[in-house]
């Protein structure tokens, strides 16, 4: 995760997902016993009337429940209004110390998170106040495997992750664990994986070369392709304009194809951090300078997404930059 | 935002970012112009930023012109004026080309 004081003077948003059961609150919750979220304020989203979490999540000294409604549909409305005071809160706040610089979202088991990363973004209060740093989806080692053949809820948490945390590693077999992680790696091969087991990190097993499951299609229609990631360079003809207009165009048309694109771009204002979850890009933020083997990424854009050809990228971006290319 | 036009109706978009000075931005702005006269040669519709007017300046070959905001409503009036979705990665737009 970036460092808190990076955001250009926006709030840092954590949400953290997962489905129903799979290890969010106590994820959570070690986080907050260890002091590692303690300049957070954190936000608790339950789709029941009845919270329960808070309970649980009581070490730390800034916490909100939003109980009755789930953030990404019924609940949205409240949950924008609660960043809203954040905002308002914070700007009262002086700069110098003290101020909040970090939220943290527990999302309901039942909540996906790409729309309230988009109604974030609509917001045009929210939308200069708070960046989503990152979005965490705890994914249950004993049941994950059954509910990602049957739920089509639990298969977008997956997708839209940038951090998936296995849990419960200690409870399930080893070669299931394996299986999953390799099934993990199909349905988002551009997420950073690591296993806990109650909420303290613990070690995976190797999956390499391990075939991930050929998840059944899930209502009507043709199978799902698979998800793949593209490595798409820029360099001199291929600039942060060029760049910008063709991915545009790339959202706009195939955007429930395209999942995730991540990477810093070198640009006149300095190195640009770009974020997108399938159609909603967050505004790009502004990364401090870095030079050496830090700076060695820069310019290389991962693009995850399936119904395409790898190749097709390039060669579209090439024509956007008028790139001579052989016919 | 003009309290003559209204314009901009909302917060920047995400690919106007980048520009550190009002040389830069404008620069931004004509560039993204020849990259969109590019990307539309072909179908009919011409893209112009003249750096005066805010938005960009999105005209049909009979001449009528509309004034869109932004990349996400460019294309979006861009397909609606076309009547045929405008994809990226379609073999149309592609024309065979190869690439390494």
């Amino acid at each position: 995760m970036t460092d808190a004081a990076d955001g250009e003077g926006r709030m840092r948003l954590t949400v953290v997902g997962g489905f129903l059961g799979s290890g969010k609150t106590t994820w959570l919750r070690h986080q907050l016993h260890a002091g590692y979220l303690r300049d957070a304020y954190v936000i608790v989203n339950e789709a029941a009337e009845t919270p329960v979490d808070d309970a649980l999540l009581g070490q730390s000294a800034d916490l909100e429940v939003l109980a009755g409604g789930c953030a990404c549909c019924d609940g949205l409305s409240g949950l924008l209004s609660a960043l809203r005071r954040l905002c308002d809160r914070r700007s009262q706040s002086r700069s110098d110390g003290g101020r909040l610089e970090r939220i943290v979202l527990e999302t309901s088991g039942l909540a996906d998170p790409a729309p309230i990363v988009q109604a974030i973004r609509a917001d045009p209060l929210l939308v200069h106040h708070i960046v989503v740093s990152e979005i965490i989806v705890a994914v249950d080692a004993l049941n994950a495997a059954a509910h990602l053949r049957t739920e089509a809820l639990g298969r977008r948490q997956v997708e839209i992750a940038d951090r998936l945390l296995l849990t419960k590693v200690d409870a399930a077999p080893r070669e299931d664990v394996v299986q999953l992680m390799a099934t993990l790696a199909r349905l988002n091969p551009g997420a950073d994986l690591s296993g806990t087991i109650l909420g303290s990190l613990a070690d995976l097993p190797d999956a390499t070369g391990v075939e991930g499951e050929v998840l059944p299609m899930l209502g009507d229609g043709p199978a799902p392709a698979p998800i793949f990631p593209t490595r798409l360079k820029l360099d001199d003809e291929i600039d942060w304009t060029v760049f910008a207009v063709w991915l545009s165009a790339l959202l706009h048309a195939r955007g429930d194809d395209v999942l995730r694109v991540k990477g810093v771009i070198r640009t006149p204002a300095g190195r640009l951090l770009l974020q997108s979850v399938r159609r909603i890009v967050q505004s790009p933020e502004i990364l401090p300078s870095r030079d050496g083997d830090e700076a060695l990424d820069d310019d290389m854009i991962v693009v995850i997404g399936r119904g395409y050809r790898a190749e097709d990228l390039s060669c579209s971006l090439k024509a956007f930059a008028g790139v001579r290319t052989k016919d | 935002m003009c309290s003559s036009c209204g314009f901009p109706a909302a917060a920047g978009h995400w690919t106007e970012t980048g520009a550190v000075d009002a040389g830069g931005r404008l620069r931004a702005r004509y560039r993204r112009s020849a990259v969109l006269k590019r990307v539309l040669a072909g179908t009919g519709l011409a893209a112009h930023d003249g750096g005066i007017i805010p938005g960009i300046q999105l005209s049909t070959a009979s001449g009528s012109t509309m004034i869109v905001t932004d990349l996400e409503e460019f294309w979006r009036e861009a397909e609606r004026l076309m009547g045929r979705p405008l994809d990226p990665l379609s073999p149309d737009f592609l024309g065979g080309r190869t690439c390494g």
